[in-house]
């Protein structure tokens, strides 16, 4: 989709080449240099490593003490009182009073031949985590799923601001001229907390915004289908009267705008077709589907149900199309790909989010479609240029939670929110497998290179061609950046092939 | 793309202009504010080299007379290590910036204040000269162009109607207009249409950050929009703005505040609320006063407080103690992110109704005790008829079976029960009925119970009461009890469930346990000699059952009896209510009338609004360091930031003083933002094209001897929007034609010298309006609760919340825009779209773009799809379908073009019938002409109908 259409850039160009308010004159001057140049100020744009992006989202946050952080000590600690020193000055969301101490609920292995401690959980990810770099070490500063999704995605816990696939949108731009530059694919139910202001725009314009394509068997894309009764022939008539009648407007008034409006309205003739066509994972080959579990067409009743959680089944195809759908999607150039997978809160206080029961269904739904893209993607050589980034916005307690029941009951198994230590990997373009960062002997705090959420953003725009201490946006009186405005997120260069 | 060759041209103007006459402000100023300050700023903690050049003093230094000061030595050096900007800043001084800084330290670099900073001057006009026409033809001269020439009269009520109203004018009044000709008038007309303040008060409403719901993971409903009505009206009355500023930053804090200030002041309780489980309430309420302190400052002084929460404006002088100095100023108010406090604030119609209803019940009440000559002996003459206190008679017990207890009877009828209450009990009581009577009601007594004893709950739950009919010889008869009624009854525990054949719940009546109580029941027939015998069902426990209670029955009519539950007359009561003629009727009314002020008044939307907290739980407002509000520094009291000095002697320390320093006439800032944000609505951008930052790092206004003759006007004119509006719009810098000409875009590519009329889409609202209203669907209603138009299922799908989207149907299906239910987490698609906000924070322009996903729109929305069924439907022909819309007629190739659309169309659908039955029932009708639908479609997509001309 040609969202980089130069007159919508016209239209707010004073607003993307900083000011230097020699009256317009030097001003637009300046910004034809400036686009000459690549769109922005000097030393923005720096060498790529990834092309694209597929960000993998686990709304709500797994347990990394389940998953990934295979702890004995903990294990042996399992049952007794959390101690004081962990507690003291602490907010939590749920936690009440002294919880006990809840060691890996799954059992542990070495994988691959790097020999990374993955639990039982997800076989499918331990088959490529050679090909992955685990980092253990992240942390954040936000305990509630809203505010902590809108840290991660748009570097700023309150609503309002640029989502991170906006940035990237914003800085590169889409390769297809006929797709959006930012996709939005969520699946497990519901949209994730901090709803649609994680693919917001914010004070970019919202040519920038993601665009969430919908998978649940209606249009992929809001009123992308022409009503009933109005065929394509039909449609691209009325379109040919309409672009002639603009064709006068123009040369009768002569405002640019016009041609503008006249090339955006055949883009979305075009849109009719290449949306839908890119979105049908049905025409994928059958082992290539079964490499992820996919199965084209299923529209999974969670989608409508008010609790979704319940009615979780670890065969439910709904991530893995989506995942299928993710690689079509940079195969054809779009820069930007988001999942959104809900139901991840395993707080264990309501049936349908233990980590006993919950858990397992969840990991079966997303590691066989996790392989599967790796592997995909490999084959096609696509890996050396997609970034995938997999993780939640926060981690998850080594301690119980406690506020419902105060001992361990079947179906019941629950941890609180964690932000001082979480897991989150990242594989593909630009990084080198293998592990980064450790917790202490129980995971609480970490241990060794913290990685805060500000890095991680530091380092995926690092990863695209993005300086992320230069690429920012005048507004409200500073230069706006994803990374905030202290220096503190650096990009993690351990992780960096 | 600009023509190469303009940008030449332009570039060679500025470099003219920079040599001419060098001013600070304009030219040197934004220089040194993007390339310098960020490190040699305001900001103590981030400046190098202990060298700040925002003040002529800190500049000193660097500036040092000589043949090569240090700053030009600086910026002009070859040497990486010297040259500032650093190279790795990212910031590079150009050639003609060098020059500029040159020249100007050169004149001894005069510093100047800020331009902004300083007050408005009156400005001088020639006598008469149109102010506005003055100052813009004098500065098109200067680059050799002249105002186009005005535009044609359909063009121009089209524009006047669209930018005063929102909603474009009817081919009637085009008419009328292309006939007299007279602007004024018709401005005058436009600017008194309800429209006028629907369509402004969106302007105000994306500032405010107004949404239906609260944000955040749960974002559930909020009933807020009583605040956006209060806004609709106060622009339609025309509400000077320094009032309009009062009444939403401190109604409440006005003396002997009405309704209608304190509504006012849910202006900034838009702010989000998180009710996500587990979350810290106090974070959220200091996110909210943060958003208070930096709305107030965007919105009224165009300046952008809010990176100094966390540290020293890098760029304008304000300092963190500033912010939190001011930010006490809000720190002050009850609301804490848990939805309270609000108020019930009635729309003027209920409030009408509810006076109209209160004065009825008055009146009718007056006349109930009213007694006519004939009242005592109709009175006396009904009470020997029934005899004196004989509504009821008290049963004797014959017999009775318990499990536990055993009861008593009293001469007067009254039943004990003997000794301790036990816990539970089902009672089978046989009762004598009189004889050669025939009884219509059932009378159930409970007296109050001896207080002490085993059980404290004196409550009593009848679970269950059961009715039959003993005549010797015969089997029990059941009786249905009917009509059940009680003085009171508990909450769940109503007297029908005593009789409702469960004993889930029955009649009880905590937390009323204390008083005595009555039930009545009537036979469904009456019922004449034999004995009664009553089941009473209390297994309850706690020991909830009678103590002391009576049984009777009635001969009576039922309808005397019904005022038994409740009035405390006695017989008169019955009598006056229930028997009498003449007061009955009155009686029944005033019941009626009871019911109905209930109900208006259950109907009263209650608003969050803002309310000062009591002198005793004042808070301590303290600097957050970097922002974070777990870590508080210094104690810090209510002031300005030291930039604007103190509150004016006299002014309150609150809110209330805020506000009106805010329209105080010597504060240089206020009017010119506002002048400036009215005129970037008509004109597309602004004087200052950064309406919202009018700071150091803002653009320099395009004209600044307008804005301040603007800003000046504004305020003697008593603050009115619509007169300056009107100085405005009958400007002929406001009517010129908006035709780009190859000379015009070269010289003035952006319109910014105002060279021609401004011609760019309309806003997200005014696209859906304009559909509706040319197709006749829109709904004229003013105000109300905000509706649901259509919209895709499953585009709602927020976390934890119960609450759906349901398509309107009927009148609400085609309101305007504004009052389109805003969600935050999930904006209505069509108009985010188009650019619309999610009133998430406060938003001072929209920018505005051009993309396909707005094409789909309107072309496949069903809102869209409607429009053009409804436009075919009136379409008397072509011609009169493309006027409907544009206003002005088809040139004879345009409409040529659509007949050729037609043609085509109609042959198609002839061909195709099934196609045209869709179509049709795509565009919501049962019939019609699927050829004229899709031109129709045509017509409301075009680039003209989408534009402002």
């Amino acid at each position: 989709m040609n969202f980089h259409y130069e007159k919508a850039r016209a239209q707010t160009r004073r607003h993307f080449f900083g000011q230097t308010g020699l009256g317009f004159g030097a001003l637009a001057l300046n910004q034809l240099l400036a686009e000459e140049k690549g769109g922005f100020g000097k030393g923005v744009k720096i060498p790529a490593k990834a092309k694209s992006i597929i960000y993998l989202h686990m709304a709500g946050s797994p347990s990394q003490i389940d998953l990934f952080e295979h702890k004995p000590a903990l294990t042996k600690f399992h049952g007794k009182d959390c101690p004081e020193e962990y507690l003291k000055g602490k907010r939590f969301a749920f936690i009440k009073g002294t919880p006990k101490m809840m060691g890996p609920v799954f059992d542990y292995k070495k994988r691959g031949e790097s020999g990374q401690w993955v639990s039982d959980l997800l076989p499918g990810l331990s088959s490529v985590i050679d090909d992955v770099c685990v980092i253990r070490s992240m942390n954040t500063d936000q305990f509630n799923h809203s505010p902590a999704q809108l840290l991660l995605q748009t570097g700023n816990p309150l609503l309002g601001y640029p989502s991170m696939g906006s940035w990237v949108n914003y800085g590169l731009g889409s390769e297809n001229k006929n797709l959006p530059g930012f996709v939005v694919l969520a699946s497990g139910g519901k949209t994730p907390s901090a709803g649609k202001s994680l693919w917001g725009s914010g004070f970019l314009p919202t040519l920038y915004q993601g665009v969430q394509c919908r998978t649940d068997g209606g249009d992929p894309i809001l009123y992308l289908s022409d009503p009933k009764g109005m065929s394509r022939e039909a449609r691209r008539k009325t379109l040919d009267a309409l672009r002639d009648l603009n064709e006068y407007q123009n040369q009768h008034i002569g405002d640019p705008e016009t041609l503008t409006r006249i090339a955006q309205y055949e883009l979305s003739y075009r849109m009719q077709m290449s949306v839908p066509e890119v979105m049908d994972i049905g025409k994928e080959p059958q082992h290539v589907l079964d490499l992820y579990g996919a199965k084209p067409g299923f529209v999974s009743n969670v989608e409508t149900a008010a609790d979704p959680r319940r009615l979780y089944k670890g065969d439910d195809p709904t991530f893995a199309n989506n995942c299928v759908l993710a690689r079509r999607l940079v195969e054809n150039g779009v820069r930007f790909v988001q999942l959104y997978d809900w139901g991840w809160d395993h707080h264990g206080s309501s049936p349908g989010e233990s980590i006993d029961e919950t858990l397992p269904i969840k990991c079966q739904q997303i590691d066989k479609a996790i392989a599967g893209l790796i592997k995909d993607l490999k084959q096609r050589g696509l890996f050396e240029e997609t970034l995938i980034v997999w993780g939640g916005e926060f981690g998850r307690t080594p301690m119980m939670q406690n506020n419902v029941n105060s001992t361990l009951k079947p179906g019941y198994y629950g941890r609180d929110h964690h932000p001082h230590a979480f897991t989150m990997w990242m594989a593909g373009a630009g990084i080198k497998p293998g592990a980064y960062g450790e917790t202490d002997d129980i995971g609480y705090y970490i241990g060794e290179n913290p990685v805060g959420v500000r890095d991680l953003q530091a380092t995926i725009l690092h990863l695209l061609g993005l300086d992320p201490h230069r690429f920012n946006f005048s507004y409200q009186g500073l230069n706006q950046r994803l990374i905030g405005p202290t220096d503190d997120g650096q990009v993690v260069k351990e992780v960096l092939s | 793309m600009f023509p190469r060759s303009a940008l030449v041209s332009v570039l060679v103007l500025s470099i003219a202009g920079a040599n001419a006459d060098l001013d600070f402000n304009r030219d040197v100023r934004p220089i040194l504010s993007a390339n310098c300050f960020s490190c040699h700023g305001p900001d103590q903690e981030a400046r190098e080299g202990k060298l700040r050049l925002d003040t002529a003093e800190g500049a000193k230094k660097a500036l040092k007379p000589g043949d090569d000061p240090e700053l030009i030595h600086r910026i002009e050096t070859d040497d990486e290590d010297d040259l500032m900007p650093p190279p790795d800043s990212g910031h590079q001084l150009t050639g003609a910036q060098k020059e500029i800084l040159r020249k100007w330290v050169t004149a001894g670099a005069p510093y100047d204040e800020h331009w902004s900073f300083q007050k408005p001057e009156k400005q001088v006009v020639p006598g008469g000269e149109y102010a506005i026409d003055h100052f813009v033809s004098k500065r098109l001269k200067e680059v050799g162009l002249e105002m186009s020439e005005p535009a044609d009269r359909y063009t121009l009520i089209r524009r006047l109607t669209l930018d005063l109203t929102g909603l474009p004018p009817t081919l009637e009044e085009a008419e009328q207009f292309q006939k007299s000709g007279d602007v004024k008038e018709l401005v005058d007309r436009i600017l008194d249409s309800e429209a006028f303040g629907e369509h402004w008060a969106r302007m105000w409403l994306d500032l405010a950050r107004y949404a239906d719901t609260k944000g955040y993971e749960k974002d559930r409903g909020r009933n807020i929009w009583r605040y956006r009505d209060w806004v609709i009206d106060a622009l339609n009355a025309d509400m000077p703005f320094d009032q309009f500023t009062t009444e939403q930053l401190a109604g409440d804090l006005l003396p002997n505040a009405t309704v209608d200030e304190i509504l006012a002041t849910a202006f900034h309780r838009n702010t989000m609320e998180n009710d996500e489980g587990g979350t810290d309430d106090e974070e959220f309420r200091v996110a909210a006063v943060k958003d208070r302190v930096d709305t107030t400052m965007q919105i009224w002084m165009g300046l952008t407080m809010g990176c100094a929460k966390c540290h020293t404006h890098k760029y304008d002088p304000v300092s963190l103690e500033d912010y939190y100095s001011f930010y006490a100023f809000f720190n002050q108010t009850e609301d804490a992110d848990r939805g309270s406090p609000v108020m019930a604030t009635p729309t003027k119609k209920q409030r009408e109704e509810i006076k109209d209803l209160e004065t009825e019940i008055k009146d009718l009440e007056k006349k109930v005790k009213e007694r006519p000559k004939e009242f005592q002996s109709a009175f006396l003459e009904w009470k020997t008829k029934i005899g004196e206190g004989a509504l009821w008679s008290p049963l004797r017990l014959r017999s009775q079976e318990t499990k536990a207890a055993e009861l008593q009877q009293r001469a007067d009828g009254i039943l004990t029960v003997k000794g301790e209450l036990p816990e539970k009990d089902t009672w089978v009581l046989t009762f004598d009925l009189p004889s050669g009577q025939s009884v219509t009601a059932l009378r159930i007594a409970a007296l109050t119970k001896k207080p002490g004893g085993k059980w404290k709950d004196k409550n009593v739950a009848l679970r269950e009461l059961t009715a039959e009919l003993i005549i010797e010889g015969e089997k029990p008869r059941k009786l249905r009890l009917t009509n059940p009624r009680a003085d009171f009854s508990q909450k769940g525990w109503e007297v029908a469930k005593a009789i409702d054949g469960s004993t889930k719940a029955g009649w009880a009546f905590s937390p009323m346990a204390a008083a005595p109580h009555v039930a009545v029941f009537d036979f469904d027939k009456s019922i004449a000699g034999g004995q009664l015998r009553l089941t009473l069902e209390q297994e309850y426990g706690q020991g909830l059952i009678f103590e002391n209670f009576k049984v009777s029955v009635s001969r009576l009519p039922s309808k005397w009896l019904e005022a038994e539950v409740d009035a405390k007359g006695g017989l008169e009561s019955v009598f006056v209510t229930q028997v009498y003629e003449p007061t009955r009727k009155m009686n029944t009314r005033v019941v009626a009338v009871r019911t109905e002020l209930e109900q208006v008044r259950r109907a009263i939307p209650n608003t969050p609004i803002m309310r000062e907290l009591s002198a005793n739980r004042r808070r301590v407002t303290k600097v957050h360091q970097r922002g974070n509000f777990l870590d508080q520094g210094e104690v810090v009291s209510e002031r300005l930031p030291e930039m604007f000095g103190s509150l004016p002697e006299g002014f309150p320390g609150n809110r209330l003083g805020v506000a009106r320093w805010l329209t105080h006439p010597e504060n240089p800032l206020t009017a010119r933002v506002m002048v400036n944000r009215i005129w970037a609505r008509l004109f597309g951008k602004g004087i200052v094209e950064t309406e919202e930052d009018f700071g150091m790092q803002g653009a320099v206004p395009t004209y600044p001897d307008l804005l301040d003759w603007l800003a000046v006007g504004y305020q003697e004119q008593g603050w009115s929007l619509k007169r300056l509006l009107k100085t405005i719009v009958l400007s002929k810098t406001y009517q010129q034609s908006s035709k780009v000409t190859p000379d015009r875009l070269a010289k003035d590519p952006r319109n910014a010298l105002l060279s021609r009329g401004a011609r760019f889409r309309l806003s997200a609202e005014m696209v859906r309006d304009q559909a509706l209203a040319t197709s006749g669907l829109l709904t004229q209603k003013l105000g109300g609760p905000s509706v649901m138009p259509p919209q895709p299922p499953g585009v709602w799908k927020s976390t934890y919340s119960g609450e759906k989207w349901k398509d309107a149907t009927g009148q609400d299906r085609y309101r305007r825009g504004v009052y389109t239910y805003l969600k935050r987490t999930s904006p209505y698609p069509a108009l985010t779209t188009f650019d619309a906000g999610s009133g998430e924070v406060c938003q001072i322009r929209r920018i505005r773009t051009n993309t396909p996903l707005q094409a789909l729109i309107t072309l496949n929305d069903p809102t869209f799809l409607e429009a053009a069924g409804a436009l075919s439907k009136k379409m008397k022909s072509l011609e009169h379908g493309f006027r409907v819309v544009l206003i002005r007629s088809p040139s004879s190739r345009e409409l040529v073009r659509l007949q050729a659309l037609y043609d085509t169309m109609d042959k198609h659908y002839t061909d195709t019938p099934e196609a045209a039955d869709e179509l049709l029932k795509s565009a919501g009708l049962k019939e019609g002409d699927a050829a004229m639908v899709s031109v129709a479609n045509v017509i409301l997509n075009l680039d003209e109908t989408l534009t402002k001309p």
